[in-house]
Parts: C-alpha cells; sequence; structure tokens
C-alpha cells in the first residue's frame, strides 16, 4: 500500500497541471495515467493538428508566395512527412511533461485507475491511498447513435490526423471547431470536402458574424457546406463510404465524425462510489469538489466547455482547494476559444445575437484597414468588441483571421482586471501589429475610429 | 548620553512659546509615550509625549518663554549617572538662540497632541523610526501588499528591516500578536482611498453613488470587483470587517490620544446639557446631483455625502447663527466665521481636522480640502494649523450601517452633526407609496446654548438644502 496526500487521475493538461501544482504546495503526490502524459490534447488533440495546421498553412503561403516576389516551382508535398512531423512534436512535449513531474517529485503510475472507496485506488497489482483524488480523466469521442467510428473509413480524430492516404472526396460530420480544422487541413492539401453540419452555422457556439464569414470563407476554398442538416446513414463500404444526406445518397472515399465527445468514465469506479453526475459529466461545485467527500473532478471529465486551458485553470483551484485555500472560482463566461482554421476564430464572452442591441455598443474593425495584414496579405477577417452601453464593461470580443489566436488574450485580461473602454483606449497598442485592430474595435464601438 | 527635550514648533507660524507645565517632576522617571509637558503657545496648547523611557531631567522651569527648538530638558537612560549640578549637555543649554534642529520641526508634529480634540498616538510614536526625513512610510512593496491583505494597518506596524523600514516579517508578527491597531476606519471619503477596485466596479460604484469602503473585495488580493457590488448597503451586515484589535483578556494603556479622547469626551457630557434629534433627509435629488458631479469634476474632486453635508450644514449655521457659536459659562458669543470641524477615523482614535470658512467654500472646494484632511489625517501628515478653531463638526458613521446615533460635542462648540447611512425609504404621493432614498442626521446640540424649536429649525434647514441639493451649487 502507497499513500500520497493526493492522487490524480489522468495525466492530460488539467491532470497534470494539478498534479504539479499541488506538489508545489506541499502535497506528496501521485498521478495514474494509462496511455501518455500529456492527455489527449498533446498527443491527439490541440498540439498534433496544429502541427498538420501549420503544414498547411505553410503549403498555403508558398502557394501565395508569388505575389510577394517569390516563386517556387516543383512544389509537392509528403503527407507521410507532415504526419510524422506532428507525432515527433507531441512526443516531445509529452517527454517534456515527463520531466516536469520528475522535477516537481509527483510520482507517476502507468495502468488504468479505479477508485475501489474514497481513499483508496487500484492501479493493476498497486493499491494507493490517499486523502484527495482528482479524476481527470478527459473525453473521448462520441458516435452519432448507430454510427460509430470503425477506424476503417469512418474516423474520429485519430484516424483524422493520422493519414495514410489522403482521401479525395471528404466527408465531415460537424462543423464545430474539430470539423473545420480537419477540413481546412484536407482542403488545403486538395481533398473535396463536404462539410455537413446540422445547426445552422459553421462553428455554432461563435458569434453569427464570425460564423458567416468563415462560411463563405470556407465555401471560396471549394468545400461544399450542408448547413441545417444531419447525416441519416453512415457505412463503411469495401472501398470508402456511403452516406445519407437529406434522402440523397454520396459517396465518399472516408468520413470524420466530429459531434463532440463525452466524459472518460468507463470502468473508473465512479458509479459505484455514488458520484453525481449530469448529462454524462461529473457534477463539480466551484471548489471541483464532487458530492462524495474526498474526490474531485476537472478538465473535459467535470463538463463543458472541453478546452485544455479550462482544465489547466481547474488544476489551479482544484490544487488549491485540496491544500485548504480559498480559490477564485472560474467564470466561464471569462474562458476565450480558439479554432485554428483559415481563417483563425478566437472568441471570449457575450456574443452579439445574445445581446440586447440597445443594452451594447459594439466596434467591428475589418482587418483590410490594419497595416500589417495588409503587409502579410491577410486581410479576411475582424476584430469585433461589444461593450456594456451603460457601464462601459468590455463583455465580449470575437475575432477572425490569420493571427487573430494569438491576439485573444489581450481581451481576456481586459475582461479579467474588469477594464472598461477607457483602459483600453488609454493602453497604447504598438504599431506595426494587428492588435492596433483590437484598439480600433474599440474606438469604433465608441464612434471614434482613427482608421476608418 | 541623554537625550534632549526639545519645545516643540507647531505650526508654521510658531515662533514662540512656553512648557506650561511639567507633568513628570524633574528626577522622575518617565515611559516611552507618557505625556511629558504641556506647551502653551498663542494659538494651541497641547501635551507633549516622552520619545523615550528614562528619567526625566528639567532644564528650563514652566512658564519660560522660550523659542521653539529650545531644549527643555533632558531624558537620561535608566542607568545613566546624572550629574548633581546638570545644566544640560554643552552648549545646547543656550537657550533662546539655539538653531532648531534641521530636521525636527515637521517629524515632531504629529508626535504631539492637539488640544481640539486628538492627541498624539502610539502608532505614530512608533513608526517615526519607520519613517524617512521626509515623513514617508518606509515599507517594503511586499509589506504594503501583504499588510492590504491581511488587513494590517501598517500604520501601526513597528519596523524591524534596515533603518527601521517595515519588511514582511514585520506585518506578519502583527497580525500574529493582533498587536497592531484595528485597520484604519475609513472616514467619509474613503471611497476614494479605496485602491483595489477593478475600473468597471469604480465607475459602476460611482455612477450608482456605492460607498466603495463598505465592500469586501472578492477579487485576487481582495480586489473589489462588479460582482462585489451587490453586497452593498442596506444591511448593516455589510460593515467591512475590522481587523483584529487588542485580544479579549489584555488590558489596553489608556495613554496618548486614547487619554486625550476619554477627558475630553467626558468632559463634554459632564460640562454641557447636550441632547440629541434626528431628522430625515430626502436624497435622491442629492444621489443624482453627486453622480452628475463625480463625472461633471472628474480628475479635480470627488464629492462625498459627508461633503455635501458639510456643504448645506454650513450655508444653515449662517442661516442660524445660534448654532454656531461658544458659551463660556457667562455669555454665548456668536461667531460670524464657519470653520467646519471633520471627525477622521484613525488608528486608536479620532482626529477632528477643520476646514477653514467653510460658508465661503463652494462644495468643490469643500471637496478637495476634506479629501485632502482626512487623507493627512490617516498618514499622520496633519499640521496644528489644520486642527486649530473648529466652530462646528460633522461625524459620519453611515458606512457602518448607522442609522441614528449622539454624537459628543467637541467643546466648546455647540452643535456637532452625525451622518448616518442612505437607505430606502418610502414617501407618499396621495395615496400611493413611492421608494425614496433617505438619510437621518442627528444633532446633539447644547441645551444651554438654545433650546429645541430653534435646534429643529436649524436641522430642518439643513434637510431643506439636502433635499433640494442644487441650492448647494448656490
Amino acid at each position: 500500500m502507497k499513500e500520497f496526500d493526493a492522487v490524480v487521475i489522468g495525466g492530460g493538461p488539467g491532470g497534470y497541471a494539478a498534479a504539479i501544482r499541488a506538489s508545489q504546495l506541499g502535497l506528496s503526490v501521485a498521478l495514474i495515467e494509462r496511455e501518455a502524459l500529456g492527455g489527449t490534447c498533446l498527443n491527439w488533440g490541440c498540439i498534433p493538428t496544429k502541427s498538420l495546421l501549420h503544414s498547411a498553412s505553410l503549403l498555403a503561403d508558398i502557394r501565395a508566395a508569388d505575389a510577394f516576389g517569390i516563386s517556387v516551382e516543383g512544389l509537392s508535398f509528403d503527407l507521410a512527412k507532415m504526419v510524422s512531423q506532428s507525432r515527433s512534436a507531441a512526443a516531445q512535449l509529452s517527454q517534456g511533461v515527463k520531466g516536469l513531474m520528475r522535477k516537481n517529485k509527483v510520482t507517476v503510475f502507468e495502468g488504468h485507475a479505479r477508485i475501489v472507496s474514497p481513499g483508496l485506488i487500484a492501479v493493476g497489482d498497486d493499491q494507493i491511498s490517499t486523502d484527495s483524488i482528482v479524476v481527470a480523466t478527459g473525453a473521448v469521442q462520441k458516435g452519432l447513435g448507430s454510427i460509430q467510428i470503425d477506424g476503417k473509413h469512418i474516423w474520429g480524430a485519430r484516424e483524422a490526423m493520422t493519414p495514410k492516404r489522403l482521401p479525395k472526396r471528404l466527408l465531415i460530420v460537424g462543423a464545430g471547431a474539430i470539423g473545420v480544422e480537419f477540413a481546412c487541413f484536407y482542403r488545403a492539401l486538395g481533398s473535396e470536402v463536404t462539410l455537413l453540419e446540422v445547426a445552422e452555422h459553421v462553428l455554432p457556439t461563435e458569434d453569427h458574424e464570425v460564423s458567416a464569414l468563415v462560411a463563405e470563407a470556407l465555401v471560396s476554398q471549394g468545400m461544399t457546406l450542408r448547413l441545417g442538416q444531419g447525416v441519416q446513414a453512415l457505412e463503411s463500404q469495401k472501398r470508402g463510404v456511403t452516406a445519407e444526406v437529406g434522402g440523397e445518397q454520396l459517396k465518399f472515399d472516408a468520413a470524420i465524425l466530429s459531434v463532440g465527445v463525452e466524459a472518460a468514465i468507463a470502468d473508473l469506479g465512479l458509479e459505484e462510489l455514488g458520484v453525481e453526475m449530469q448529462s454524462g459529466f461529473i457534477t463539480v461545485n466551484d471548489a471541483q469538489m464532487t458530492n462524495v467527500p474526498g474526490i474531485y473532478a476537472i478538465g473535459d471529465v467535470a463538463g463543458a466547455p472541453c478546452l485544455a486551458h479550462k482544465a489547466t485553470h481547474e488544476a489551479m483551484i482544484v490544487a488549491e482547494s485540496i491544500s485548504g485555500g480559498e480559490p477564485h472560482p472560474l467564470q466561464r463566461e471569462r474562458i476565450p476559444g480558439c479554432t485554428y482554421g483559415t481563417p483563425q476564430v478566437a472568441s471570449i464572452g457575450l456574443r452579439e445575437q445574445d445581446a440586447e442591441p440597445e443594452q451594447v455598443k459594439i466596434g467591428r474593425f475589418p482587418l483590410y484597414a490594419n497595416g500589417k495584414s495588409v503587409v502579410s496579405g491577410h486581410t479576411e477577417g475582424f476584430v469585433k468588441t461589444i461593450f456594456d452601453r451603460e457601464s462601459g464593461a468590455l463583455l465580449g470580443a470575437h475575432l477572425v483571421g490569420e493571427g487573430v489566436t494569438e491576439l485573444i488574450q489581450g481581451f481576456a485580461v481586459a475582461i479579467g482586471l474588469e477594464t472598461t473602454e477607457a483602459e483600453l483606449m488609454h493602453t497604447v497598442f504598438p504599431h506595426p501589429t494587428m492588435s492596433e485592430a483590437m484598439q480600433e474595435s474599440v474606438l469604433l464601438a465608441f464612434d471614434r475610429p482613427l482608421h476608418l | 548620553m541623554p537625550r534632549e527635550i526639545y519645545l516643540v514648533k507647531v505650526g508654521m507660524t510658531m515662533t514662540e512659546g512656553m512648557v506650561s507645565e511639567w507633568f513628570i517632576a524633574d528626577g522622575q522617571p518617565v515611559s516611552k509615550g507618557d505625556m511629558l509637558y504641556a506647551l502653551e503657545t498663542e494659538k494651541v496648547n497641547l501635551d507633549v509625549d516622552a520619545e523615550m523611557d528614562g528619567i526625566v531631567k528639567h532644564v528650563v522651569e514652566a512658564g519660560v518663554t522660550l523659542a521653539p527648538g529650545d531644549v527643555v530638558g533632558y531624558i537620561f537612560a535608566a542607568d545613566e549617572v546624572i550629574p548633581d549640578d546638570f545644566e544640560g549637555v554643552a552648549s545646547t543649554n543656550d537657550t533662546l538662540s539655539t538653531p532648531l534642529p534641521e530636521a525636527m520641526p515637521a517629524p515632531e508634529v504629529p508626535k504631539t497632541s492637539p488640544q481640539p480634540v486628538a492627541a498624539s498616538t502610539g502608532a505614530a510614536e512608533q513608526n517615526v523610526a519607520s519613517r524617512t526625513e521626509e515623513g514617508r512610510l518606509k515599507a517594503s512593496p511586499a509589506a504594503r501588499r501583504l499588510a492590504g491583505e491581511l488587513g494590517v494597518g501598517i500604520e501601526g506596524v513597528v519596523g524591524t528591516g534596515p533603518d527601521g523600514r517595515i519588511v514582511e516579517a514585520d506585518v506578519y508578527a502583527a497580525a500574529k500578536a493582533g498587536s497592531t491597531q484595528p485597520q484604519m476606519i475609513l472616514p467619509p471619503v474613503s471611497a476614494e482611498a479605496v485602491a483595489n477596485v477593478s475600473p468597471l466596479a469604480r465607475r459602476i460604484a460611482e455612477a450608482k453613488g456605492i460607498d466603495l469602503a463598505q465592500i469586501q473585495g472578492s477579487g485576487p488580493n481582495g480586489k473589489i470587483l462588479q460582482a462585489d457590488l451587490d453586497q452593498v448597503p442596506t444591511a448593516p451586515t455589510a460593515v467591512k470587517s475590522v481587523a483584529a484589535g487588542p485580544k479579549a483578556g489584555s488590558t489596553v494603556p489608556v495613554r496618548g490620544m486614547r487619554k486625550t479622547i476619554a477627558q475630553r469626551m467626558h468632559q463634554s457630557l459632564q460640562e454641557t446639557a447636550q441632547l440629541s434629534m434626528d431628522m430625515a433627509a430626502v436624497m435622491d435629488d442629492a444621489v443624482r446631483l453627486r453622480g452628475q458631479l463625480i463625472k461633471e469634476w472628474e480628475g479635480e474632486a470627488k464629492p462625498t455625502y459627508t461633503d455635501l453635508v458639510i456643504k448645506a450644514t454650513a450655508k444653515a449655521l449662517v442661516r442660524h447663527p445660534m448654532m454656531n457659536s461658544r458659551f463660556d459659562g457667562a455669555e454665548i458669543a456668536l461667531l460670524d466665521e464657519v470653520h467646519m470641524g471633520l471627525a477622521v477615523a484613525v488608528p486608536d482614535g479620532l482626529l477632528v481636522p477643520v476646514i477653514r470658512n467653510a460658508h465661503l467654500l463652494s462644495l468643490k472646494e469643500i471637496s478637495i480640502e476634506s479629501a485632502r484632511l482626512a487623507s493627512a489625517a490617516r498618514a499622520g501628515t496633519l499640521g496644528l494649523d489644520d486642527f486649530a478653531g473648529g466652530t462646528f463638526t460633522v461625524s459620519a458613521l453611515g458606512m457602518y450601517g448607522v442609522n441614528s446615533f449622539t454624537p459628543i460635542i467637541n467643546q466648546p462648540q455647540s452643535g456637532i452633526i452625525g451622518i448616518n447611512q442612505l437607505y430606502d425609504g418610502v414617501a407618499w404621493e396621495g395615496e400611493n407609496p413611492v421608494k425614496t432614498t433617505q438619510m437621518n442626521l442627528s444633532l446633539t446640540w447644547d441645551h444651554r446654548v438654545l433650546d429645541g424649536a430653534p435646534a429643529a429649525e436649524f436641522l430642518a434647514s439643513v434637510v431643506e438644502f439636502l433635499s433640494e441639493p442644487y441650492r448647494l451649487l448656490l
């Protein structure tokens, strides 16, 4: 029997961060991971897909290089090498997490964990006793009723990020962040992409104006968008798949299912312990506690939004909570989100469609009026800011365009500090950068733009 | 070496003064902080405290007129031998002509005890060591931040760092011992002094007239956020909790400022015929006006409700001069100038700086002056001139959820107004109840000077000005 102050189940961006922070706070900590440190994000999500999308974006830039006086002949690409580059990026970072565990004196157990009783965990033949258990097991991709990922021609994210051959005709079911990112990757490499979404908008959780601009961009890249439509049937054939969409029978070489995730809780022992769940995710309070004393949950398994940075933030909270601190609760409306399609999307807070028009002031600054965007040739997109008309509070920011994912944190800080338009106007934004568009958007909301 | 006792300089205009009374007889022991001698000048009388423990040796008798900075005696350490024929240390005995040591005048002032209502404070005494020559408190940024977090009044912390600098460990020690003064009780102008507020929360508070001093912040390091403003203000439970004072079961020596307050409050109650009454003012227009003025005067002045009451009271005093008076036992002197005392809570006590010629000042000028006085009071940088000559006083407890109290007259004045919290009241428009914002004013006056009816007329005038606040701008 081994004993620790705290045991974290799952080594993703929630779990490993919780282990580090708990150790920093003076607890003895163990972490249990059954696959690879870094979790889905690092091994099968955010990181490798960003590598693939970087390849795609390089390819697009090289194709557009002529306009900047660079001629390239005999351009070709190697899909296998793109994939292996993405795998080595993931492997390198996973190795880094291993080092972080050593450095922070976190004991790592490999294997599947099962909570036997509060305070007691079994991992293979090992029994671990502890005061506090943090469930950070993440989420797995969902199927769609009878339609399930088969790994053959119906792919999940894992298959989609490790293709052996480029599918000529590709169906993507679900135009959320994952669907749009794969659509952009495969389209850049030349696949004929059909993107299906039951909602009326691509990226349905985003501001409608952002979604509309993205939809337009996807279509102009040559994709087929079918909004408001689901797939009735999808079957793997010997070669490719057949899909039934709106009564039509369609044929594709492959299909990617990206219709959401569900909590990864199989065989953890939560049900037997009576851990409360809601819509398939563990219910937690502001301090990440479940209804069972001594059991905590963070990250995807504890509910939407299923984002790595939300998990990492909850990791800080749970570590403080376990070691007797009084953490500041996470404010969900202040979690930014990023989608790395072409164009990129980054957003935080209130969307225009959810605002009462007479209660807000909105600024919408197009990137074609931003100097840095013009010189880089990426003028598609805008920066939208939404302010409370009365108090001047920044309620939301919605950015679309190349490079905007690196800008959103400026607005996240602003919202976090509860700045008003006055502070944003008084701040000096450097020239020439895209960030100037952020300030212009604020100025525009208050009818005083300089460059429009 | 014995330490010199100087004739302290109080106020810029002091040219001469005398020891009017030695409280510690020649050759007797004294403890740091004890009252040592009474200083008398043309303008004020005040008590001067001992700066160290030891044996007092007089070199000047009571009643001899001297120049400020002259040596009037010495304090010998307990183990020092006092020569029988001691008359002073070489040359410094040459009174009248001794130049004032350069660093003396300013730092001395906060340690003295102006008679009006205040006295020297143990806290001020302690952190003289932690002050630079310019009077700036020496404390590390980390210590300041920690003091804020722990709710420890840094003014009361004893510094152990280089040159008496206050370091984090000192703040911890002070918090743990519970030995610091209660955290500054925030005076009426406190909203402006609350620093750790998000810009949004500050803006909303200003627009809605919320006193930020009442709010407990929930953000990082206790920062006040928008959501915290919901705490406001009707329930007295919204009162900001005060950091630990002396522990139950311990004894608190009554000396310095505490002693002066004790004596003067008791004296006031014994010697006058004071009684109190409340009257409610409808404040809806005043709340609106204040919100507009805050916007309009942004960067120049931020009027508080106390400032509005000061202005209204000053105008009412001009109309009712009997309330702006002094009773010396034989005659009532009606005063033609209004000098408004403003009670400001400081660690372990109370100071009452005076807004001079309040009847001649605009609301904006009053607002600027009251902010200056309150922050100087808390920083311990008030000059004696700031205390002199009050003719009436206001005292605010509204930020603690108080709805009525009986303030005690600051003698020899004839009245004092207590400012209470804003509350939701009901006015009747015909048969219909209408929600209004109201505030009670608590007047204590000296019945020897005037009777209930004229006192009520005076209070009604104050209420009238507050209910029709545009008149405060005329």
